[in-house]
């Protein structure tokens, strides 16, 4: 009975979007009943998954219309549901219960809300069969449909200003990368005659021949384009920041994760090329590089929502350079983290859509202030995904991040390269720089005086505030009970990534992986209690000596008097004297004004970059991708 | 001869991504595409190929006359273009749509034009 709850639940899930697209367009309370039902239901089947997969470690294989292996060769289409597939089934699951509920109170009043469901509903259901099914030209299906309707509810509401434009970019970039991914997937078919997951992971065991490695760095870069990595991160930002609320959660939360899961997948389990330095080196680059260029642009935005879709690139860089690292503890980090960022990226995600819902849609950061008085229970609850996506104790963000550090910190000792010192030092940092933009955030917002426009502002309804609290709640217990929760939800997705025999036996018969010469990988065995907190202590300490002995022996300006824009002079006259002031915010760009201003030319290169132009952006993927094909046939034949 | 297949689906995924990385015209991004996407279908259904062999339908002469599967065209390959061809068709279809939009409310389809969202 139970192996046949995958494929119920992806179908349950579409069957759902069919319903409320004949039942739901004119009814809200049946509209509503219908998704919170189908939701509820397949969540339940999801969640009665976690016996036989996570708890007992199994692996449950299905082939459809019994379609089984003759021969040796996989015919029919095979689902096939490992604990790591299941950990992303279940925070995309649960991401899309509470979006669900939130949409009930941040979508009322909105038109064609039939469609909006349908949408949605066909989003979670394609991300759910991405995460369970077994085979490769399945997931490029479930790829093709995530990213349709990603785009369509991206630009749902059209009379925003951008939607249109950011649907536009996003769907022109997916596309670009769904490209990559089929090309990719049908050179392996060219190569082996097979798309069944479990076969191509015994058959590619021995080495790559060139078709193989081309295919295998065209669907790298086409995971990365749907992980939204940087340089492939430019749509993403647009389409956070004009998407409705409840969809820029489960785009930060759950179709970037779809995209490292794909990645996971390919690069652990079909090709099992983790365990060669070249291709950990390059995963944990472009890791440590989104990780960066996220954080610094995030600091520099002046759109609320925008911001945020920033902090989103920079934390999925923790989590791919956290897989990069091929060790168990870096998987445990970057899983545990996937996990972590779905709820706190989440919630300030509704914070921010409970914000431009009662303020009638202002998310300039200049424009906010003092909203605490006003919005009590919202402050609290963005207070909550702040300090946890900065990774403050004792909220979840400081357990996985902590763990990140530890694995990339573990490694350099391990293979004594200073590359991965210097990747441990820039997750340091970065988590510094996060924690200095959410300070900006809740002063430019939540904190400070109240503007006059914003006078007579509401607290959010109860619908959405319960989303949220629900959350914030997850938050602090995942915080709280870190350690059961890695050691008994994230560690068995862990050694069911590692353990690719079992994975191939299940599906293709007992025996199978043995006959084909595959082993398991080679990957140590770092087990999570293993955490010494004095280590970091020093390093941080030697960084910071260092940091500041450099600082004192430069040259600088430091002291020296800057000149005032005439345009604002009024503005920053209130900061030191003149006039009495009426209304003296210290609003979002005042905030790390100083910074900005120290590193300008680093940010008109990336203002240059992010142009805005499709066509730019395009060139970035291209020149990306040639990059990873060229470091692929350099260095890993 | 399958070799001419393959270097023509790589003319023209290369030649599509070059519309879509130098041309500034949205329909011309969309229409590289679209010849992207038909490079790869391309390619998939040479994958499949089978000089001199016959439809993949099995019929009762030939299994009693022992007919191996060598001589037939891999089905695989063409059920996978078919679909890809229907969701390479979706991609117009909602691109095309956008774009209509998009002209109603820029009152231009250039790219430079359409830059709001940028920083």
């Amino acid at each position: 009975m139970i192996q046949h709850f995958p494929v119920l639940a992806v179908m349950g899930m579409f069957l759902g979007a069919f319903l409320i697209e004949i039942f739901g367009s004119k009814n809200a309370a049946v509209r509503n009943a219908i998704s919170f039902i189908t939701f509820t239901v397949v969540a339940g089947l999801v969640y009665a998954l976690i016996k036989p997969i996570i708890i007992d470690g199994g692996v449950i294989a299905y082939w459809m219309g019994n379609w089984e292996p003759v021969a040796g060769y996989a015919i029919g289409i095979g689902y096939e549901v490992d604990a790591l597939g299941l950990v992303f089934a279940i925070i995309a699951i649960t991401a899309f219960w509470i979006s669900n509920l939130y949409s009930f109170g941040y979508m009322k009043g909105e038109h064609h809300l039939g469609h909006y469901y349908t949408l949605f509903m066909m989003l979670c259901g394609s991300i759910l069969g991405f995460c369970m099914t077994g085979d490769l030209f399945n997931m490029y299906i479930m790829v093709e449909i995530m990213t349709f309707s990603a785009v369509a509810l991206t630009g749902f509401i059209t009379d925003k200003d951008g939607a249109l434009e950011a649907a536009l970019k996003y769907l022109v970039l997916c596309s670009l990368g769904s490209g990559f991914i089929l090309t990719g997937i049908a050179l392996i078919y060219l190569q082996c005659h097979t798309l069944n997951i479990a076969q191509l992971a015994s058959m590619l065991s021995g080495g790559l021949t060139p078709t193989t490695l081309l295919a295998f760095a065209l669907t790298v870069a086409g995971f990365g384009v749907k992980s939204f990595m940087v340089p492939f991160h430019t749509p993403l930002a647009d389409a956070h920041a004009v998407a409705p609320s409840p969809i820029s959660m489960v785009l930060s939360g759950v179709v970037t994760k779809a995209g490292v899961y794909g990645m996971i997948r390919c690069i652990y389990i079909m090709f099992r090329a983790m365990d060669l330095t070249q291709m950990q080196i390059i995963i944990t680059a472009f890791g440590a590089v989104t990780m960066f260029v996220g954080v610094s642009m995030a600091l520099a935005q002046h759109d609320f929502k925008r911001l945020l879709a920033f902090h989103s690139i920079s934390q999925v860089g923790y989590i791919i350079t956290a897989a990069g690292l091929g060790t168990a503890l870096g998987l445990t980090g970057g899983i545990f983290h996937a996990m972590n960022h779905m709820l706190f990226k989440g919630l300030l995600f509704l914070a921010a859509g409970a914000v431009l819902h009662q303020t009638g849609g202002v998310t300039n950061l200049d424009k906010l202030g003092g909203l605490s008085k006003r919005m009590p229970h919202t402050t609290v609850c963005f207070l909550f995904g702040a300090a946890a996506i900065s990774g403050l104790p004792p909220f979840n963000g400081f357990a996985s991040k902590w763990l990140i550090y530890q694995a990339a910190y573990t490694k350099a000792a391990e293979t004594g390269n200073f590359y991965y010192l210097i990747i441990t030092i820039t997750a340091l940092v970065v988590s510094v720089m996060t924690l200095a933009s959410f300070v900006k955030i809740a002063q430019a917002v939540f904190f400070g005086q109240l503007s006059e426009e914003n006078k007579d502002v509401k607290e959010a309804p109860a619908i959405m505030l319960v989303p949220m609290y629900i959350l914030a709640a997850l938050c602090l217990l995942t915080g709280i009970f870190y350690r059961p929760i890695a050691a008994d939800f994230i560690l068995p997705a862990v050694r069911s990534t590692v353990d690719v025999v079992k994975y191939i036996d299940v599906m293709m018969g007992e025996g199978y992986a043995a006959a084909a010469g595959v082993y398991n990988m080679a990957v140590s065995n770092v087990m999570v209690s293993s955490w010494s907190p004095i280590v970091y202590l020093i390093l941080f300490i030697t960084v910071f000596i260092a940091a500041f002995i450099v600082i004192l022996g430069s040259k600088s300006d430091r002291g020296a008097t800057v000149e005032v824009d005439p345009k604002n002079a009024m503005k920053h006259s209130n900061f030191f004297s003149g006039e009495e002031p009426v209304y003296s915010h210290v609003g979002g760009s005042d905030m790390l004004w100083g910074y900005k201003y120290d590193f300008k030319p680093y940010y008109r290169v990336m203002e240059e970059l992010h142009s805005g132009r499709v066509t730019d952006y395009c060139n970035m993927v291209v020149i990306a991708t040639a990059i990873i094909v060229v470091f692929m046939f350099m260095f890993m034949r | 001869m399958t070799i001419f297949n393959y270097i023509a689906c790589i003319l023209l995924i290369v030649l599509g991504l070059y519309a879509v990385c130098t041309q500034k015209n949205l329909l011309k991004t969309i229409i590289g595409l679209s010849i992207i996407d038909y490079g790869v279908n391309l390619l998939i259904v040479s994958t499949g190929f089978n000089d001199g062999g016959s439809v993949p339908v099995y019929q009762m002469s030939d299994l009693l006359n022992g007919v191996s599967a060598q001589f037939f065209v891999d089905p695989v390959p063409q059920a996978l273009t078919l679909t890809s061809i229907v969701i390479g068709a979706c991609v117009n279809a909602m691109s095309l749509a956008i774009v209509v939009m998009i002209k109603k409310k820029y009152g231009s389809i250039n790219v430079d034009d359409v830059r709001r969202l940028r920083g």
